[in-house]
């Protein structure tokens, strides 16, 4: 038996270390690693499912191609091979290579992925995505007020007297972090949970705002309000530091009085948190994802980072207003947000027309040429963009979809051809992560299954085969040694960081600020925090402040009643791990969840069939009453796949975010029915 | 010093890696590790506290001496209480013995699965799988420190069995503040059904009904001096000894199960039941005399013992004194059958206060109203038969009144409570939520 150090590359804050046993290529056991100070104890129970997710009987070893009959049929690699470089050929030939659309899903990270970019520039480019279904309107919002986008390491939470967790859901998504902040709780830090749901993570709070969905933003312009009227703000911090005071605090017109019309909270209590953050600092704010994918989510954020702002919680222990911690992307040429957009990188021959926000429509709105071929690697866009029906009408014009993935997911199944994946111990790599301070180090610890190749391998094999000039520095020939020099010499150039060092134990980023902004120089235009941004007025024509901007339902969409809201949980990671079989025996059954008096008033109850709908379109799923819920909302995690009655993108309409290219994901109504 | 799990409720927010953990780790068709949820329907102004918990490995390990195959062993280095499913017949007295809901039945190899403590794990100074992947840091293995610590929930199985656990953190008292108030419209959570649910102890009320009926027929037998049918007699204890077979999970292994007889209540059970049915019929079948005098006290002694097995058991004081305990029962149809009033009306008297405080003390709304009437009802008329008429042989009269007695040892399964962690959750939080409901 064989130990390693490893680390997970998911779509997720976390990015744990943990050891694991080898015996024979296969998976024995997953350990923590206490050497991550941010991961201390190890993974989640994703991680540690692993196990099963490796050798799971259901994994796709072999290339499958689909037959006349519409099922799928086992062929060997080299035939899968030629398939492609027959289909892909033909395409580009006829009707050039833009008429490819390059599809990038979040599945894995790590430097490795750039080989893909390699390849299709040498293949001549393609269509690709512009935008990032997850955080971007928020990610900007950030860089536009400090100009980069950090915080302090996860472990300083516990130096905070008051943590507010906005939007955030810990307790499932990020649940290392509860042991930092029942840390600070345990030493006496007020945690306070704002958000429309009762969240597993307000169990272990003192205080829960529940507002109404999309009302954030008023909230807290209200209580930024309140603090300036009450004087509870850091002038000095402010005059040093920050631009745009002045024409902020004229802005505000937003009083406790109509913050509770709009947010549903009484107004004494919007002035008593309003005291909380003026007088029981250091406060950290833990703002999440959600409340930014909507129409007015990026201006959302910059109301919330007021807040922290104006009562000088940057750049100290305990303080901070912490959305993403990037500083351990060193090796990104062009970091998030900014490479999201579709002018980020003019040289490359790629053509980016096509919206994530928006793929099934803009795919169908493609024209010279028209798509004719996708190629999808770490992605689900069939199950995960806005709009289920428009992007599967989208995929169902193409002649030739190529999906790289590990199970049959709702996508795979819409393929014409799946190669399959890697899983995280097949092939070396290197990650950072947008929490913990860390770059990490992922060996290849197992043989893969069966006739699976990591994507570089693919790539590889593929260029070979269409006869592409393009040189082994940039695709490496296959193995493993090569994939470790090419790591090697792809961060060359950060001496502090060495591949060595990173086989040893995770490394703390170069230039690492572990309070972040502690030097309080800030990479804006003015060198200050911006509160009033030239640029957000430039760039995305909305107000150079943050402003709260209602939710406006036109009168087609009043007719249904109930905000959706299509949280993540803790057994997921979108639409990853759901299929596994410990994450079955180990989590509730997938439902939609009501109110108890929605419920009764439309006689449903617990483990009924339900119909949820609206003018996007419609889905049945299994109905669960919960006391968590407010009367309303209706609930459905995102990441469900079909077969167990998920797919909340059938009901979500393909919409982008106000800045930074999202999807705002959260603005739509439904009506819900029994089915008898 | 001893080891065990440490526990700080504060940290765990129910992510099931624990449980997770012990599964992939172990390859359990069961979960031995679950997580417990005070108030998991997340009621309002009521706190919600989450406990992972196993096996507890407790000093007094009440599976482990209840056991009637002595299935159950402590593992010498690490005081693991060990189960080996090879030995078990699956009948889980185990599961009513132990407060902490740890053994679980396995339906899939009909034999109950218990946590191990990973022992194999520890004797390599190892952790068990649990805790070692408890991400936050909730869940933890080592020395125990504060053995009589008060950190321990208002709902927590008395710690008289000495369980290896230790809480580091107080019981919150303070519930979740919401706000806006009442926001939540909540639904009433409140247990529609009481009672246990008894269709796996079916076997087991045949089997003790039948019991009591042949004991109390050779007594009888016995105060009139004529032997019972020849035949008859004996086809009921087989059939009772037949029944008895049906709650297992393992029925090939059942001879095993006489295999504690020095501590196991369940062990002489089936030993004393065995003994008798053997001397019963020899005596039935040859017209023994002697013998009948032998069998009618091996029978007095059986129902005793099978009313210890559930009293052994019943830390809810549930079913002491309960008017379905087969040696009221059978008291009351010797002195049925042989027609002598005055003992009749004085067990007659205790069975009846008994089903009327029942009665009184579950509420009256209750799904098993009907039953308990009814088991009143059938008490009255072979009392009035017998005292006004001074009848025992009618045979109507006789089917009422074993009925009634039937009832009354269906009712006995019904209120039999082993008081575990969830009914004491349950009860506990009925109490907390009327008191909230007063405020």
């Amino acid at each position: 038996m064989e130990e390693f150090l490893t680390a997970c590359p998911r779509n997720c804050y976390s990015t744990c270390s943990f050891r694991v046993q080898v015996e024979n290529d296969r998976i024995l056991r997953i350990l923590p690693y206490s050497g991550n100070l941010a991961t201390p104890e190890g993974p989640c129970i994703k991680g540690l499912s692993y196990i099963e997710r490796t050798h799971s009987p259901d994994r796709i070893i072999h290339p499958l191609i689909k037959t006349t009959s519409g099922n799928f049929k086992e062929i060997s690699r080299n035939v899968a091979l030629d398939v492609i470089r027959d289909k892909l050929g033909t395409i580009k030939e006829t009707y050039g290579s833009k008429s490819i659309l390059w599809y990038r899903g979040s599945g894995m990270s790590g430097l490795t992925n750039e080989i893909g970019y390699s390849f299709w520039k040498a293949f001549g480019g393609t269509t690709i995505t512009y935008g990032n279904l997850c955080w971007p309107a928020g990610l900007e919002a950030v860089r536009l007020t400090f100009g980069s986008i950090k915080h302090n390491v996860p472990w300083d939470l516990e130096n905070a007297k008051t943590i507010i967790i906005w939007g955030k859901n810990p307790a499932e998504t990020n649940i290392q972090e509860i042991a930092f902040i029942i840390g600070a709780k345990e030493k006496g830090c007020r945690i306070i949970v704002i958000d429309p749901l009762r969240t597993t993570t307000a169990d272990k709070a003192d205080m829960l705002f529940n507002t109404r969905p999309g009302t954030d933003g008023a909230l807290a312009l209200a209580i930024a309000k309140v603090l300036i009227d009450n004087n509870l703000i850091d002038h000095e911090f402010i005059a040093k530091y920050v631009k745009g005071f002045d024409e902020l605090k004229q802005s505000l017109h937003i009083s406790p009085a109509e913050a509770e019309q709009i947010t549903g909270i009484p107004s004494e209590n919007i002035i008593e948190l309003a005291l909380i953050i003026g007088e029981n600092g250091p406060v950290t704010i833990l703002p999440g994802y959600g409340l930014q994918r909507r129409k007015n989510g990026g201006q959302t954020i910059r109301c919330l980072l007021l807040l922290s702002v104006l009562t000088g919680n940057i750049g100290k222990s305990g303080s901070g207003f912490n959305y993403a911690n990037l500083q351990s992307y060193i090796f990104d040429d062009l970091k998030e947000p900014l490479s999201y957009y579709p002018d980020s990188e003019k040289d490359m021959p790629f053509r980016r027309t096509i919206s994530m926000a928006k793929l099934g429509a803009d795919m169908l709105n493609t024209h010279n040429p028209e798509l004719k071929a996708a190629w999808i690697e770490r992605g689900n866009p069939i199950l995960q963009s806005p709009d289920t029906n428009s992007v599967k009408k989208a995929f169902s014009n193409l002649r030739f979809t190529v999906v790289v993935d590990q199970f049959m997911t709702d996508t795979a199944a819409y393929a014409d051809l799946i190669l399959p994946a890697k899983d995280i111990f097949e092939q070396s790599d290197i990650i950072g992560s947008y929490w913990s301070p860390y770059i990490q180090f992922k060996p290849k610890v197992i043989q893969s299954p069966g006739e699976v190749l990591p994507e570089s391998e693919i790539y590889f094999l593929l260029a070979k085969r269409l006869n592409l000039n393009v040189s082994n520095e940039l695709i490496p020939e296959p193995g493993n040694d090569n994939i470790e020099r090419w790591l090697e010499k792809r961060i060359t150039g950060y001496s502090e960081v060495t591949l060595n060092q990173l086989k040893e134990s995770p490394v703390l980023a170069p230039g690492l600020q572990q309070i972040a902004f502690e030097d309080l120089k800030f990479e804006t235009p003015s060198g200050k925090i911006e509160l009033y941004s030239l640029e957000a007025k430039e760039k995305w024509g909305i107000s150079p402040l943050a402003d709260y901007t209602g939710i406006i339902h036109t009168p087609e969409e009043e007719k249904f009643p109930f905000e959706f809201i299509t949280p993540n949980t803790g057994s997921r990671i979108h639409s990853q791990f759901g299929n596994l079989k410990i994450i079955g025996e180990t989590n509730p059954e997938p439902a939609v969840r009501i109110s108890p008096l929605d419920a009764s008033n439309r006689s449903i109850i617990t483990g009924q069939k339900i119909k949820v709908f609206n003018k996007t379109g419609e889905l049945i799923c299994r109905a669960e009453i919960s006391n968590r819920v407010p009367t309303g909302l209706v609930v459905l995690p995102n990441g469900i796949w079909f077969n167990e009655g998920g797919g909340v993108n059938h009901l979500i309409a393909g919409e982008e975010t106000d800045i930074g290219y999202g999807a705002a994901f959260h603005d739509n109504r439904v009506e819900i029915e029994r089915v008898d | 010093m001893r080891k065990g799990f440490i526990f700080n409720h504060n940290k765990c927010v129910n992510c099931n890696a624990c449980s997770a953990a012990c599964i992939l780790e172990n390859g359990w068709t069961v979960h031995p590790r679950n997580i417990f949820t005070y108030n998991s329907q997340a009621e309002g102004l009521i706190p919600l506290i989450n406990l992972s918990l196993a096996c507890n490995h407790c000093e007094s390990a009440v599976c482990m001496n209840g056991c009637p195959t002595s299935a159950y062993s402590r593992e010498t280095v690490t005081g693991a209480i060990i189960l080996d499913e090879l030995k078990c017949i699956g009948c889980r007295y185990c599961q009513w013995n132990c407060p902490y809901d740890a053994p679980r039945f396995d339906s899939q190899n009909k034999t109950v699965a218990k946590c191990h403590l990973c022992y194999s794990e520890l004797i390599e100074n190892r952790q068990p799988a649990c805790s070692s992947a408890c991400p936050t840091g909730a869940l933890k293995f080592g020395q125990l420190t504060e053995p009589d610590s008060d950190k321990v929930f208002s709902w927590f199985p008395d710690k008289k069995l000495n369980p290896a656990i230790e809480f580091t953190a107080n019981q919150n008292h303070t519930p979740l503040k919401i706000i806006p108030e009442n926001i939540y419209e909540e639904k009433d959570t409140k247990p529609d059904k009481e009672g246990r649910n008894i269709t796996t102890d079916l076997s087991l009320i045949i089997f003790t009904f039948l019991a009591t009926i042949s004991v109390a027929t050779i007594i009888s037998s016995l105060i009139k001096g004529v032997f019972p049918e020849k035949i008859f007699f004996p086809l009921i204890l087989l059939i009772a000894g037949f029944a008895s077979f049906f709650h297992l999970g393992k029925k090939l292994r059942s001879w095993r199960s006489v295999r504690n007889l020095r501590n196991s209540p369940l062990s002489r059970e089936i030993a004393a039941f065995i003994v008798f049915a053997l001397v019963a019929s020899v005596s039935v079948i040859f017209h023994i005399p002697g013998l009948i005098i032998a069998s009618s006290v091996i029978g007095l002694i059986l129902l005793l013992l099978i009313d210890s097995v559930y009293i052994y058991t019943d830390r809810s004081k549930s079913v002491i004194l309960h008017s379905g305990q087969t040696f009221i029962s059978a008291l009351l149809i010797v002195s049925f059958i042989s027609g002598i009033i005055l003992p009749f009306i004085f067990v007659a008297f205790i069975k009846l206060v008994s089903s009327v405080h029942s009665l009184y003390v579950k509420k009256l709304n209750s799904t098993n109203f009907g039953i308990r009437f009814l088991r009143i009802a059938f008490l009255f008329v072979p009392g009035i038969s017998l005292i006004l008429h001074n009848s025992n042989t009618d045979r109507p009269v006789i089917f009422i009144f074993l009925m009634g007695e039937l009832l009354d040892r269906i009712l006995f399964y019904i209120d039999f409570n082993p008081l575990n962690i969830n009914t004491l959750i349950d009860n506990k939080l009925n109490i907390e939520r009327d008191e909230k409901k007063r405020c």
